[in-house]
Formats: C-alpha cells, sequence, structure tokens
C-alpha cells in the first residue's frame, strides 16, 4: 500500500512560486521553477541556486559504542579517512560512504557526521532514515547504542554555487569568522541549541544552523540543517539574501543534472542491489594506500572481495545535448554487441566540446564557442574498458555516441579554496 | 505548473490527445505542441526535425522533442508529407516553451483533409484535460 504522499515545510512556498512538482521518494517535490531546468542549472554552475533537501532523512547514533557500530555498518574506515594522511574522523568533519547488505549491495549512500564524541549523525536519502535505523539497530546487539531516526523532524536546505558564502555572509553572526577556515567535508554549529557546537554558527536573529560544506552539484556550496519549525523562514531569508548575487530557486530535474555532470551516484540508479565494486566511487570503500585491501572488516566486505558476475559502472559524456530513456536502454559496443545498461542518461547544461575536449562555462581557458549542454551519465557494462573508449546508447529507437570518460563538467567549484569564494 | 484555466489555447485550432495542435495555413497545416505539453515538459533543448519530403500516416512518429524531463515522440496528427520545417527551432528550440502557439514545427500538406476535421476541438481538450 502506498503511504500517502508527504510535502516539506517548503511546499506552499514552491506552489506559490510556480513549481512543476513531482514525487521523489513519496515526498511531493519541485522539479522545476518557471525560469526552467536549464536557468536553474547555469546558475549552480556560475552563480548560487537554493535546494529544498527536507525530504533527505537523517539518523543519529549516539553512545559509547556509536563508532564500533558504524565501523560495522558503514563502509569508510573512520579511524582512517580525513585527508591524504588518512587520519581519524574528528568532531567538525564528516565523510561520504555506504551502507552495504552482506551481499556488498547498496542499501543506501551516507554522510556520516561526527557531532561529539559518541554522537554521530547519518544523512541518507529520502524515506532511507526507517531502514538505516532498522539496518543499525538489527547489528548493535548489545552494545551501548541509542539510535534515533529525525525522518521529518529536521529541516534541511542547500546552497549551492560559488555565491553560496557570500549570500550566507549576509544572514550569520560573524561571518569572518565562520568562513575564515572552511574546508570540504569539514562543518560547522550545531542545529540544536543544546549542542556544544551550536554557537559556532548562528543567524542574525539566534537561530542556529549546522553548516556543512558538501554537497551534490559538484560545485561550491553548504547543506544547511536546522530545525524544522524554522525551515521555511531560513529558505526565505537565503532567496531574500540571494538576489543580488543571482541566486535562483531550483528543483529536483537540475540538482540531477548537475549530479551527474559532476560524476556523483544516485542511490537506487547509478548504486544499488549489485554489489558496490568496479565504480567510480572506490573512494568510499576504506582501501588502504595500495588499494590491494580493506584497513577494516565490515558488513559487506567479504561479499566485494569474492565477486564472481563483475559488472563495471563508468561515467560517459556524449557529443551534443541528445539524451535516451534509461528503461529498456542497451549499450552497445562498435560491433554492435550489447554490453551493459544505462543506469543514468541526462544533459549538463553547462558544458559543450571543442575539438573533442570538454569546456565547461566558466573554463578559464574556453576557446571561442556556442555551449549548448552533453549528454552523461552513467552505464554498467560487462567488460573492463579505458576512458576515451566509444560506445553506444540505444533505446530501441534513438542510437547516441558517447565517451567513456573519468570526468565530465571540468572547472567544478566544490573544492575550491574558501578564501577565494568570499 | 500552470493550472488548466491559465493555458493559452487558441480558439481556431484543433488539438490531439498526444498534446499537439494542428493549425491551418492556406492549403498546410501546422503543427506545434500545446501550453499544457510545453508546461509539463519543462525546458525543450532539442527538436528532432524529419526531412523535408518525408510522408507519413496519421499518428506515425515525425520527429522528437528533447526536453530536461524526456525525450518525447512527437505524432503527425494528420497524415501527409512534411512541406517546411521551423528552423528557427534548431538554434531557439526553447520558443517551445515562451511561445508554444506561435512555434510550429512543421508544414505538412495533408493527404486527407477529413483527418483535420476529426481532430478535438479548444473544448473538446479542455475536457480531455479536466479528466
Amino acid at each position: 500500500m502506498q503511504d500517502k504522499v508527504k510535502a516539506t515545510k517548503m511546499h506552499e512556498w514552491h506552489m506559490s512560486n510556480g513549481a512543476n512538482m513531482g514525487n521523489f521518494g513519496n515526498y511531493d517535490m519541485p522539479l522545476w521553477y518557471p525560469k526552467g531546468a536549464k536557468e536553474e542549472h547555469l546558475s549552480v554552475v556560475t552563480a548560487a541556486g537554493l535546494f529544498d533537501t527536507s525530504h533527505m532523512a537523517a539518523v543519529t547514533v549516539t553512545g559509547e559504542h556509536a563508532f564500533d557500530l558504524l565501523q560495522l555498518c558503514f563502509s569508510k574506515d573512520l579511524n582512517s579517512c580525513i585527508g591524504k594522511s588518512k587520519t581519524p574522523i574528528e568532531i567538525g568533519k564528516c565523510v561520504y560512504g555506504v551502507f552495504l547488505d552482506e551481499e556488498g549491495g547498496v542499501i543506501d549512500d551516507a554522510i556520516v557526521y561526527k557531532l561529539e564524541t559518541n554522537i554521530y549523525m547519518i544523512v541518507v536519502n529520502a524515506a532511507m532514515g526507517g531502514t538505516i535505523a532498522a539496518t543499525l539497530e538489527s547489528k548493535k546487539e548489545n552494545n551501548i547504542v541509542m539510535i534515533e531516526d529525525l525522518t521529518d523532524k529536521l529541516g534541511k536546505m542547500d546552497v549551492q554555487g560559488p555565491n553560496s558564502a557570500k549570500i550566507l555572509s549576509k544572514i550569520i553572526k560573524n561571518p569572518e569568522k565562520v568562513f575564515e577556515s572552511f574546508g570540504y567535508f569539514n562543518f560547522k554549529g550545531h542545529h540544536n541549541d543544546a549542542s556544544m557546537l551550536s554557537d559556532d554558527v548562528r543567524l542574525l536573529d539566534g537561530t542556529p544552523i549546522l553548516l556543512s560544506r558538501t554537497g551534490y552539484t559538484g560545485e561550491f556550496g553548504f547543506e544547511i540543517f536546522v530545525d524544522e519549525n524554522k525551515t521555511l523562514e531560513l529558505w526565505e531569508k537565503i532567496i531574500e539574501a540571494g538576489a543580488e548575487f543571482d541566486l535562483v530557486p531550483c528543483g529536483l530535474a537540475s540538482r540531477d543534472s548537475l549530479r551527474a555532470g559532476a560524476v556523483l551516484p544516485l542511490s537506487h540508479q547509478d548504486i544499488g542491489s549489485w554489489p558496490f565494486s568496479n565504480n567510480p566511487w572506490h573512494f568510499a570503500l576504506p582501501y588502504n594506500v595500495t588499494i590491494s585491501d580493506f584497513t577494516k572488516d565490515f558488513v559487506g566486505a567479504s561479499a566485494l572481495k569474492n565477486i564472481k558476475d563483475r559488472k563495471y559502472t563508468y561515467p560517459f559524456a556524449g557529443f551534443d545535448l541528445r539524451k535516451i530513456a534509461t528503461e529498456n536502454s542497451k549499450v552497445l559496443d562498435e560491433s554492435g554487441n550489447e554490453i551493459g545498461t544505462v543506469l543514468t542518461c541526462a544533459t549538463d547544461m553547462a558544458i559543450g566540446r571543442s575539438d573533442g575536449k570538454i569546456y565547461s562555462i566558466t573554463s578559464p581557458d574556453k576557446p571561442e564557442m556556442k555551449i549548448k549542454g552533453l549528454c552523461c551519465g552513467f552505464v554498467q557494462i560487462n567488460t573492463l574498458t579505458k576512458s576515451g573508449q566509444t560506445i553506444y546508447l540505444s533505446d530501441g529507437k534513438r542510437k547516441l555516441k558517447v565517451e567513456i570518460r573519468s570526468d565530465v563538467r571540468p572547472d567544478r567549484t566544490a573544492r575550491k579554496r574558501i578564501k577565494d569564494m568570499i | 505548473m500552470k493550472e488548466i484555466n491559465e493555458l493559452v489555447l487558441p480558439e481556431d485550432y484543433k488539438y490531439t490527445a498526444e498534446h499537439e495542435w494542428v493549425k491551418k495555413d492556406g492549403d498546410t497545416l501546422q503543427i506545434g505542441i500545446t501550453d499544457y505539453a510545453q508546461d509539463q515538459l519543462g525546458d525543450i533543448v532539442f527538436v528532432e526535425f524529419p526531412e523535408i519530403g518525408d510522408s507519413f500516416d496519421k499518428d506515425e512518429t515525425f520527429g522528437t522533442l528533447e526536453s530536461v524531463k524526456a525525450v518525447s515522440d512527437l505524432f503527425l496528427p494528420v497524415g501527409g508529407e512534411i512541406v517546411e520545417i521551423n528552423e528557427a527551432l534548431e538554434d531557439e528550440p526553447e520558443l517551445l516553451n515562451s511561445d508554444p502557439n506561435g512555434a510550429w514545427i512543421v508544414k505538412i500538406k495533408p493527404s486527407d483533409e477529413s483527418e483535420f476535421d476529426s481532430l478535438m476541438s479548444k473544448e473538446a481538450y479542455l475536457n480531455q484535460l479536466k479528466g
């Protein structure tokens, strides 16, 4: 039986601002606003966009054995995951990884935040809070851990794009201090007044927020967590403060095209019930320096070490913006043999090719050219191949020539130094 | 998202269940997509045209529209021969969003006029949209 479709705190705002709505994870969410998904996509690459992501779920894990439980269930080795020197996770840092089942298939992907000693927050996809909480419950045995599913109890929105910090500077206290140093996959503040971190980032009216330098667009920006009752107010504040920085509200369509160009997977589409292996996201696994073994044991690890039926997931980019429907799609090699399926096919509107090379509208070395967009996404094929290999995507009617890539949209801003962004 | 009463649907056009419109233009027919279709599809970013001189039966696929949401087939509402394509849409497919009733996609010479007469009126199309 289908549950009643849910709405976020911004639902009425989306409707009164003319959004085209669609169901995602059983939430009625904006697909795009009247300016259109193309404009939204380009705005995030050149200026800023605001996404309602309060349909995403969070789970907190608290207690003496919280760390051990995460070490068992989560793919990242929390003892060895920060920076090049692989130091342990610490308060103010977060990491991306996956929760696997015993067969090595993905239950969901997640970002794990260390909020305090023995307190972690796991941010997962829409409707997955209950599943991840139950997975953790089933593995905790007699350990002292409290698991709380915060689904629909926490407000969340993402400000993404090069102007994000300039916009937030207008609405938070002490912006100079907050943005003095702020690395990728770091966070500051806390949405709950009771936390010792909550004084680190407050809105001008005193509301505490958790500001995380992460996102799902490949561009510079932040994910923001706030008390659910303050969500709409914060949303409107950011829209207002963002006007002079060309911020636009963005829907799920541009979110999908931006993340595809940034080579980020959509859970349950690009990663899913099959073994999490031979894909562009092996950094989510606890590999040692030589990538010969894992540095810890965890649920799904032995399955990943013993895969029999290997499949390979690769990013691709096309030669123009045409795409194909992924349902019933096939991947063909140059001789026409069927070698796999298409997982994602979207159009990154901010890129184009000149002499075969891909440039973004923001590429500093971009030649004189008209950028109309390129189709891109992920394929899963049954053979090992190399970047640059030509393949064909077919949906039965259309056949598109595309190229296996190691990366798609160049010159993304996600990892830029904060001091260059304020 | 446009409410049904916000849709602009000219009285003298004919409409199809596939959300296309047909307008008489001398002895040819113009084919386009409705305001409802463009609103549902979102940004239209590419139009794949047939060749001038191609002939199609009624309801046969004659091209595709690429929007941010999907790749959609275009069906010829009246059988006939393609006599002109709207080349302006090659560079500016977004005209289908900004001016859906002006931006025709192809002009055809119909092989059977009665197929035009049997298409839906604005009122019938609106009733279909209201479901």
